[in-house]
């Protein structure tokens, strides 16, 4: 691939140019990342489409491939790390990037707290207030609270939906119908607060919470509920993976929730821009030429450009 | 000592079994259990007595000789797994069993700190621990030293070997639950809560046979699901919690409702009754589930054979700050006039104090036990707070802009009190709480993710009220209210308390110190610094006719794991993971 090799020379050349005016010390650890052969990268588990084991016993789905193609381009070895979410994004970063996780305690890696870390996270959204929001930590200061990682390469844009099934509901063109009509969503989300707040709670009663869009989507296969909200690309791969006529997604928007789209992209650590400049040198152009896109379409999915590339 | 010398320990099992003397070979039975507050050559109870006083009958350390009380031996957890240390020492036969973070147990030698045996816990990768990965301490019964591990088992270990003899999962970890707690053990039956975080687990109390593991009977705490017990392995229905689903809780919400039962229990061999606490309701947000949302952070009063909800007492409805209402419920008489008064006290994170009938969880008596609190202007004539509307936390799903207004509430979610066990004094008749003079500031913020999804998180941030101390340690008369004197802690205290019929009240602090108060007037007779913070609990016991003071000492737990000024205050404090162990210097007999 003519990009590849590029990219090489490039980080050939860049290489150079940072370890002579600024010494080894402040390139090594890009530098050993090159040498190690392998490059760590997490993804989450069992969340498909986007990274999940498949019937084959094989890892798979979006995040999966641009993991590849990202180790493939640096002419690396892919190491999988597979993430558990914690309660939210914060602390995945601090569980799965600049820290390690508090049950690590072999101490067997190479960052000073002896925990294992990825190199680059993966679906980690893009959202520069979140980078650099600030904490009240007391006497009057308020101090960053993600400072130790950076968030770059945006590379999908990404949206709530809502799937229903034709048969109880032609169509839903507002959440009106849902004072009427059983809905399943995944508890603890924005959906699920959004759903049991709107019209003055009015919905409450018949909104089912579910442990996943999973257990929501089967429950709309089941009868149980009308419909089932969740994030786009959840529902478009359940959607796919059923194929049913039946049930269909629909194109009602959401004046109500607090945001309505997000970026995502990936994190890496702020001391390892370099290699974010690199992965970023690797995303773009696959964004732009559409290889991104065939990603997506191969798993039945919608792609949307992040507003980054609104240009 | 390291693990893996085989030998070498069955040999020092078999000789610290020779050295033992009488009750070297003696299994712990129900009665042992059942007697542990009057015995004092023993504690085989979590809480020295089933009623959970933490009240020694022992007189030999007193006030004038506390001061000569001198360390002779300490161990050392070991490992780089230094973590917050809260587990309470337990002592059979010259045998010290004591837990330590990690999911694990050490059995040493009470006379020399040497040690037995060690078990640790496999724990899978991936498990979620909300609050440091502590463990609270283990429970023994006939030859087994049992306890609960963070991915939710029990286990049963060997007390000689330390080998595994069974082992039973409680709930699911991949679920979001846990176990930190000691298990309760009342007539042959290991009763154990489950921790959960947020993430939708539903809190129950459970039996296990101590000798077998079997399940015996589970009873869910939250209002709608159904409760069972185990006859001959078949599982039979027996009522479901609160009669029916949905009659405190919108829609489908009771399913995923919360109320973890994660401090564990007491039980009451007068009436008969298990009393355990449960936590918040879940989702945080209060505007969602308007209703009590029972039994989310109330008490609640079970048939130890049935599991059934004898009674109730909710001590936050509709919590929206996140005051579990999980801690410890100790039953204690007292005279009013010529009438003896079966009662139970508790002392919950929202800033009251409360004294219930034990018989029937009636209402008697409840009050601040803490300076400040803003979310309730008091309790009426059945206890049932009364709400300040504009201290509640706002509705997320009506923040304009990126942060909703910001809520100042006291105490802050960390409690009035948190899980460190308090002490009744039989003596005093006074209750000495380990408390905290801290609030927090609450906004809704629409900067937030979960798993690659937009999320409205609640932003938070604890600050202590005054400048020079948060942790205050109260003796508390619960058939006044009166504070009858305090101590003053610059760090916040998180440790249990233990008093003796001498009137000594001990404690440790984060600090390092283990402390002894004289328990009519407060004044600091003694401290000694263990090198770590102690948020773990002391106990004392006799042994070849002296008397011995055991802590544990380790800082962790949830303070530093938050933000704020609090978790200022307390980063300097080294990490530790030791049991020191103390008494007088033979001279002084």
């Amino acid at each position: 691939m003519g990009i590849k090799r590029l990219l090489k020379s490039c980080t050939a050349l860049t290489l150079l140019l940072v370890l002579l005016p600024w010494g080894q010390a402040s390139a090594r650890p890009f530098d050993e990342l090159m040498a190690s052969g392998f490059v760590r990268i997490a993804v989450y588990k069992d969340f498909p489409p986007y990274s999940f084991i498949n019937d084959a016993g094989e890892p798979a789905g979006v995040d999966v491939e641009i993991a590849r193609l990202i180790a493939d381009e640096m002419g690396l070895e892919l190491d999988l790390f597979w993430m558990l979410p914690d309660e939210d994004l914060s602390d995945d970063l601090r569980n799965y990037l600049w820290r390690g996780h508090v049950l690590d305690h072999e101490h067997k890696h190479e960052r000073l707290s002896g925990k294992k870390v990825a190199d680059v996270m993966l679906r980690v959204p893009y959202d520069k207030d979140f980078n650099y929001m600030r904490g009240y930590i007391g006497e009057g200061v308020y101090a960053y609270q993600n400072d130790l990682v950076v968030m770059m390469s945006p590379y999908q844009r990404e949206t709530w939906k809502l799937a229903h099934d034709t048969q109880r509901l032609e169509q839903v063109r507002t959440l009106a119908v849902f004072q009427y009509h059983p809905i399943g969503v995944e508890m603890e989300t924005v959906p699920a607060f959004m759903l049991t707040s709107v019209f003055n709670g009015n919905l409450r009663k018949n909104v089912r919470h579910f442990r996943s869009p999973e257990q929501a989507f089967l429950a709309m296969t089941e009868g149980e509920v009308a419909a089932a909200m969740g994030m786009r690309g959840e529902l478009e791969w359940l959607l796919n993976q059923h194929s049913d006529e039946r049930f269909k997604m629909g194109d009602t928007t959401f004046p109500a929730m607090g945001k309505p789209h997000w970026d995502i992209g990936i994190a890496v650590r702020e001391a390892d821009r370099q290699l974010g400049y690199l992965v970023e040198g690797i995303l773009e152009p696959l964004v732009l030429n559409g290889e991104l896109q065939e990603i997506y379409q191969r798993y039945g999915l919608t792609y949307e450009k992040p507003a980054f590339f609104d240009f | 000592m390291k693990l893996g010398h085989g030998k070498y320990f069955a040999v020092s099992a078999l000789f610290a079994a020779m050295t033992l003397g009488m009750h070297a070979q003696a299994a712990v039975t129900d009665k042992d259990i059942l007697q542990d507050h009057l015995t004092t050559d023993r504690i085989v109870t979590d809480g020295m007595g089933l009623q959970k006083q933490r009240f020694s009958p022992l007189t030999k350390l007193n006030k004038d000789n506390v001061k000569d009380l001198r360390p002779v031996w300490a161990f050392s957890f070991g490992g780089e797994k230094q973590r917050g240390q809260e587990a309470q020492p337990i002592v059979v036969d010259g045998v010290m069993y004591v837990s330590a973070s990690y999911s694990r147990v050490f059995a040493v030698d009470a006379r020399t700190g040497e040690e037995l045996w060690e078990y640790n816990a496999r724990l899978p990768d991936g498990i979620m621990p909300c609050c440091d990965v502590i463990n609270r301490g283990v429970g023994v019964y006939d030859n087994l030293v049992i306890f609960g591990t963070l991915d939710a088992r029990l286990v049963a270990l060997d007390k000689d070997t330390g080998r595994v003899v069974w082992r039973k999962t409680v709930a699911d970890y991949q679920e979001g639950y846990s176990i930190t707690a000691a298990p309760l053990i009342v007539n042959g039956k290991v009763i154990t809560g489950v921790a959960g975080g947020e993430f939708g687990v539903i809190g129950k109390v459970e039996a296990y046979d101590a000798k077998t593991g079997n399940l015996l009977w589970t009873r869910p705490t939250v209002e709608g699901h159904m409760g069972y017990v185990y006859e001959d392995g078949k599982q039979v229905e027996k009522g479901i919690t609160g009669g029916e689903a949905g009659k405190t809780w919108p829609g489908d919400l009771w399913k995923t409702g919360g109320a973890a039962t994660w401090l564990g229990g007491t039980y009451d061999p007068d009436t008969n009754l298990l009393f355990f606490g449960t936590g918040n309701p879940a989702p945080w947000n209060s505007h969602l589930r308007p209703g009590d949302n029972l039994y989310s952070s109330s008490r609640l009063a079970l048939n130890p054979d049935t599991g059934e909800i004898v009674w109730s007492f909710q001590t936050t409805p509709n919590d929206g700050w996140d005051y579990d209402g999980v801690n410890e419920v100790i039953p204690f008489d007292y005279k009013e006039g010529n009438k003896t008064i079966k009662a139970v006290a508790t002392a919950d994170r929202n800033g009251f104090f409360y004294v219930l009938n034990r018989e029937d969880g009636r209402f008697i008596r409840g009050f601040p036990f803490v300076d400040k609190i803003t979310w309730a202007s008091g309790l009426d004539k059945n206890g049932r707070p009364i709400f300040v509307p504009e201290n509640r936390p706002g509705n997320p799903a009506k923040t304009d802009g990126p942060q909703g207004a910001t809520v100042t509430t006291a105490p802050s979610f960390l409690g009035g009190k948190n899980w460190m066990p308090m002490a009744y004094s039989q003596e005093t008749g006074l209750f000495y709480v380990p408390s905290n003079e801290w609030e927090m500031d609450i906004w809704n913020e629409d900067v937030a993710y979960r798993k690659g999804a937009a999320y409205l998180g609640a932003g938070f941030t604890i600050r202590p009220i005054h400048d020079d101390y948060i942790g205050v340690l109260r003796a508390i008369d619960p058939k006044t209210g009166k504070e009858v004197w305090r101590h003053n802690n610059y760090a916040p205290l998180w440790g249990g308390v233990m008093t003796t019929k001498s009137n000594l009240v001990f404690t440790g602090n984060p600090e390092g110190y283990l402390m002894a108060f004289d328990a009519k007037t407060g004044e600091m007779l003694y401290r000694f610094n263990t090198g770590s913070g102690i948020v773990g609990t002391p106990v004392t016991w006799e042994m070849d006719g002296e008397q011995y003071v055991s802590v544990v000492s380790g800082w962790g737990g949830a303070v530093p794991l938050w933000g704020g000024e609090v978790a200022q205050r307390v980063s300097n404090f080294n990490q530790g993971g030791s049991v020191f162990t103390f008494k007088l210097p033979k001279a002084y007999e």
